[in-house]
């Protein structure tokens, strides 16, 4: 009999057995390798989907091992929370899984693709079911890995090995401050599991119960993507699209923004705050970076920044106190309610945008400048259709997904704090801009390249993803139709009072026609940007904004830390080595025993042991 | 289920045996074949211990238990061979390691391969011997019959610099185990229990302990021996050059096993023997293993341009994490002290070895004149990436458990130490992802690219992958099974409570 906690337990393993199996047995047979990964992601699918609406809500957990102190079990906590995500990952899971059929049909290396892909859902599923903090962490840093394997898949090109490399490290940076806070909060709450954590009344010391969600985060900073780590995820455009909508678009960086949900218990409203203005401050930078982009992905990726920074923000502004009846100041979940919602829809819609992406650059044979495409609507009725619901989903047109969370999280934000309110609707003006610049330079105008007036539709595998996607992307936003299997989320999304409703409709639908229609208007189908050539001041100060970070982590990595290493490294080799063998060697008897092999006889070193024996015989009898 | 025989007598008799017989005149052919059994019995019986360790019989948590007669009773020395739960994982260790060098050297086609082998095979005999010795006249007795071959294989079969390299090598060691012998004679004399036997040691020990003044400079004596033999910062600068010089099989047991010896002496010997001697040394051991191993040498990890001495430096830095993991004196951080010495010697040696392999298609050591392995020898860059993972701590190797584990061992000794040792995790994810890339990936440099056209570089063959496999196995079963060390480490701390949980 299969109980709910086994079939979770081969949702999340037999990700990792086609994984070892492609390893081991299916490297050079790429089609095979593809069959089994996309038959594994559906019944992936298959057994999220029963896990969530007919599975109940289960906690089991087993001891991993225990040394000392110390125990870290292996468990699962899979409520509506992690339904909800579970289910997200399944779906958009599936759906890249099918159009990599399509993507990667020439690519030589499929077997490795594929059997990434799987390590990653793996990986992932693990986050989502993981029932206290040293497993997020196990699973958190395979993540991180599988991410690496996959931005490299072309590793023949130095960037996309470098870009690989530079996302791993600058996650390893926040996981730093995340493994510090899992310490922490181990030993001053004395238990990292996440229900235990719950129904903890004492919160501990106060220093240590603001620093611990602050050293948390620091992990969600790293793996979503948030200032000052954001710039590993531009880069990792390196990787092939699929995998660009999967995992750095609509899951692994949305682990973060997940990984808070599940602590949400260990928040303070000081750390709320913190919080809520990095994910405030990245949604803005990345959308001034996103409008003077010309590769489509990187627009994309921009995007994606933007729109993790409005999750971020959405879980901080969840920080209202209120005063619960026994006088203990509680948190009010609205954060995680908000947050929820538009990561469950921007994964449909980003997604979306992402494979629409990919159909285009299959299409054009790899031409990703987007002032080298134009007129693709006529050639590629399916994926212009859907790429447009994608765009109005996340410029905010009414009736679609974006329209609905992003509204939940402004009107959160005017009854919480008028700053950010005012940079979030600033920053929504900048994501209907810039979105609608590229969709207006990609599809519409006539073609500016060889490649795009040869473009065509992709195979069925393709049309396949963007039409499940488009379908979710109109859907997504309808929360209150949501399954009642959500209900422990969706209860949370925050309802506004009609009088701030009303505000932030009108803003948003403002901010619609203000951001959509200048764009429109703006930008001409040419092949220079109409940006640089109009505003060439603009355009320069943003686009140095943009690589600000980028230069200054390159001048200190390579004027500092890496000078400082080369100097400790000539001290290492003749300060030090000199030194010890000079106090060494003013050691009579090791002087002599280096003497012994200068002289080349080395088996002196022999007698030398023998000399030890006696001496050691000697004290031993108490003749010493 | 027991063997008709002594398994832990037979792992070390078995490799001399075979030694005695190839210094003896066995043809080249048959000496070959026969050092197979050389290697192969000892894994076999180290499994066997292992596997069966739980279920034994213990005497002062020790299972396996057989005393042999020296004639040397009267110093009260007698062979006395059994293991505990700190010494089974490392028995097992230096089972597994011996084995995939030994394969690793009868492939090679060295020069004298003969008088390699039997080197090698009586270093592997005192490896298993100083795991199985409870007879600390034994203990150290196996350490110099393993550190000998050592010498003498650096000097003959080297590398580059290869004559300073053993000089080197053989000073510093020597002064190593010249400081931990003095030591270690001093207990027994002040001991008054008139037996080199561990278990008698320590029983008299604790019937009667040391005064807290000797116990604290004897802690200190053996310390800096230890230390000197672990490559502690600033004495360090032997494990480099000494590896980059030594020839693959010698530096993967070396690296691998033999280096843990005084780590072993310090969690087996010196914290049991002198409880409260430790205490003193404590924090300034815990900031030079901080500052100097992981901090100074993670830094000039990262300068390295040579692929072996990256190697070699790395280990030094991750040597620090063991260092911190005693200085918090609990069972958890010397438990994943024992957890890092049994992933670090199997991630090690597996580089150690594999960087070889690399050096095989490529005709250098140098980063800067290689790149683009992965597309002509995939499985290569494969088993590479892997080791490179492993050591770099991803979860699902041991080494992972091992760091994790010290860590938090460590945020409750000082959070202050903690936050600056886990900066390690950063830098050793740099140097390592470095290295997979300069190695592996991107396009071949022009050095390469001309190599490459005179002998295009095959992929990894059958005889070199099969150690591989032996130690990534090995790495993944404790990556994912960690109960199998954890359970053994901590019945042994239930028969001697760690300093901190005795006193409270």
């Amino acid at each position: 009999m299969m109980t709910p906690a086994h079939i979770a337990f081969a949702v999340l393993t037999l990700p990792l057995a086609s994984a070892a199996f492609t390893a081991f047995f299916l490297r050079r047979r790429g089609r095979t390798a593809a069959a089994v990964s996309v038959g594994v992601a559906g019944l992936v699918t298959a057994g999220a989907l029963y896990l969530a609406f007919r599975g109940g809500r289960f906690e089991i957990t087993k001891e991993w091992f225990s040394l000392g102190s110390l125990t870290v079990c292996f468990g699962f906590q899979f409520d509506d929370l992690a339904a909800l995500m579970l289910v997200i990952v399944g779906i958009v899971g599936f759906c890249v899984h099918v159009f990599s059929l399509g993507y990667m049909s020439d690519d030589a290396a499929k077997g490795r693709y594929f059997g990434g892909l799987s390590i990653f859902l793996f990986s992932m599923i693990g986050i989502v079911l993981a029932d206290n903090l040293f497993m997020i962490f196990v699973f958190w840093e395979l993540v991180g890995f599988s991410s690496w394997l996959l931005i490299n898949h072309w590793h023949e090109r130095p960037s996309a090995s470098a870009a690989a490399k530079k996302a791993f490290i600058v996650n390893r940076v926040g996981d730093l401050g995340f493994l510090l806070g899992i310490a922490m909060c181990f030993w001053t709450r004395g238990t990292i599991n996440l229900s235990d954590l719950a129904v903890q009344t004492s919160s501990g010391h106060a220093a240590y119960s603001r620093a611990i969600p602050l050293l948390l985060f620091c992990g969600a900073v790293g793996k979503s993507a948030q200032l000052p780590l954001q710039v590993w995820l531009p880069d990792a455009m390196e990787g092939p699209t699929p995998v660009s909508a999967l995992i750095h678009a609509a899951t692994m960086v949305a682990a973060g923004i997940y990984m808070l949900c599940r602590i949400q218990v260990l928040m303070v409203p000081e750390a709320l705050t913190v919080i809520m203005w990095v994910g405030v401050a990245t949604a803005l930078y990345a959308a001034l970076c996103a409008v003077v982009q010309r590769d489509i992905k990187k627009v994309l990726a921009y995007s994606t920044l933007s729109q993790l920074g409005y999750m971020v923000a959405a879980f901080g502004l969840g920080s209202t106190e209120a005063i619960d009846e026994t006088g203990r100041i509680v948190l009010v979940a609205a954060g995680v309610g908000a947050a929820m919602f538009h990561l469950t829809t921007h994964a449909f819609f980003k997604a979306l945008l992402f494979l629409g992406s990919g159909s285009v650059i299959h299409a054009c044979h790899h031409e990703q400048d987007i002032f080298r495409m134009g007129g693709l609507a006529g050639r590629m009725r399916l994926t212009f259709v859907t790429f447009t619901i994608g765009v109005a989903a996340i410029a905010g047109m009414p009736f679609l997904a974006g329209f609905f969370s992003k509204d939940a999280i402004l009107a959160l934000a005017y009854e919480n704090n008028r700053a950010a309110f005012s940079v979030l609707v600033l920053t929504a003006v900048l994501t209907a801009f810039y979105m609608v610049r590229v969709w207006k330079l990609v599809f519409l105008g006539e073609p500016r390249s060889d490649a795009v007036i040869r473009a065509h539709e992709g195979p069925f595998s393709i049309r396949f993803s963007l039409v499940v996607l488009a379908a979710l992307a109109v859907v997504g936003g309808y929360y209150r139709s949501y399954p009642r299997a959500f209900s422990g989320v969706i209860t949370l999304i925050p309802e506004a009072p009609e009088p701030v409703h009303r505000i932030v409709l009108a803003a948003s639908l403002a901010v619609l026609v203000l951001g959509a229609g200048a764009a429109l208007a703006f930008y001409r189908c040419d092949e220079e940007d109409t940006l640089r050539v109009r505003a060439p001041g603009l355009f320069k100060a943003l686009l140095a904004l943009n690589l600000a970070f980028d230069r200054s982590y390159d001048y200190y990595i390579e004027k500092i830390q890496q000078r400082f290493a080369m100097l400790l490294n000539f001290v290492d080799r003749l300060g030090i080595a000199g030194l010890v063998r000079a106090v060494g060697e003013a050691v009579g008897v090791v002087g002599l025993g280096a003497q012994a092999l200068q002289t080349g006889r080395l088996s002196a070193y022999v007698y030398w042991f023998l000399a030890g024996l006696v001496i050691l015989w000697a004290f031993a009898t108490g003749l010493l | 289920m027991s063997l008709p025989l002594d398994p832990l007598l037979f792992s070390i008799a078995a490799p001399l045996a075979v030694a005695l017989a190839i210094a003896l005149g066995l043809p080249k052919r048959w000496s070959v074949r026969l050092a197979y059994v050389g290697f192969g019995v000892p894994l076999l019986l180290a499994l066997h211990v292992g596997w069966h360790f739980g279920a034994e019989p213990k005497v002062a948590g020790y299972a396996f238990l057989h005393t042999y007669s020296t004639g040397l009773q009267g110093l009260g020395i007698a062979l006395k061979l059994g293991v505990n739960g700190i010494a089974m994982p490392l028995f097992v260790l230096a089972g597994v390691v011996g084995f995939a060098a030994g394969l690793y050297a009868i492939q090679s086609g060295a020069e004298r391969l003969k008088v390699y082998l039997m080197l090698l095979l009586v270093m592997q005999a005192g490896l298993m011997g100083i795991f199985a010795s409870v007879d600390v006249f034994f203990f150290y007795f196996f350490h110099e019959l393993a550190l000998i071959p050592t010498f003498i294989m650096v000097g003959v079969w080297g590398g580059r610099d290869r004559t300073y390299a053993a000089m080197k090598l053989t000073v510093y060691l020597t002064a190593g185990a010249m400081f931990s012998l003095l030591g270690l004679i001093a207990i027994y004399v002040k001991s008054g229990a008139h037996s080199f036997d561990l278990i008698a040691l320590r029983s008299a020990l604790a019937a009667q302990p040391l005064p807290l003044l000797v116990q604290k400079h004897l802690f200190g004596l053996l310390l800096l021996g230890f230390g000197i033999l672990v490559s502690l910062w600033p004495f360090h600068t032997w494990a480099p050059l000494g590896y980059g010089a030594a020839p693959s099989s010698t530096a993967m047991l070396h690296a691998g096993v033999l280096k843990k010896f005084g780590l072993y002496g310090l969690i087996q010997l010196a914290l049991p023997l002198l409880p409260s001697g430790a205490a003193p040394w404590s924090h300034g051991l815990a900031l030079l293993a901080v500052f100097g191993n992981v901090l100074v040498i993670g830094l000039v990890t990262m300068a390295q341009r040579d692929l072996k001495q990256m190697v070699g430096y790395s280990s030094v830095m991750h040597m620090g994490f063991a260092f911190l993991g005693l200085a918090t004196a609990t069972t958890l951080g010397i438990g994943g002290v024992v957890f890092l010495m049994v992933a670090h010697g199997l991630s090690v040696s597996l580089l150690f070895m594999l960087s070889t392999c690399v050096h095989h298609r490529t005709r250098t050591f140098s980063l800067d004149e290689m790149g683009g392995l992965a597309r002509k020898a995939p499985v290569l860059a494969g088993f590479f990436t892997a080791a490179i993972f492993a050591s770099v701590g991803l979860p699902g190797f041991g080494n992972f458990w091992g760091e994790l584990t010290i860590f938090v061992a460590l945020w409750h000794y000082s959070p202050a130490i903690a936050a600056l040792a886990a900066c390690g995790i950063v830098i050793s994810a740099i140097y390592g992802l470095r290295a997979a890339a300069r190695v592996c990936f991107g396009e071949p440099t022009e050095a390469f690219a001309r190599v490459a056209e005179q002998t295009p570089p095959a992929d990894l063959s059958w005889t070199e992958r099969l150690p591989a496999i032996v130690l990534l196995a090995a790495l993944l079963v404790i990556g994912l099974w960690p109960k199998s060390i954890a359970r053994p480490i901590n019945a042994a701390f239930a028969e001697y409570p760690a300093a901190e949980e005795r006193s409270s």
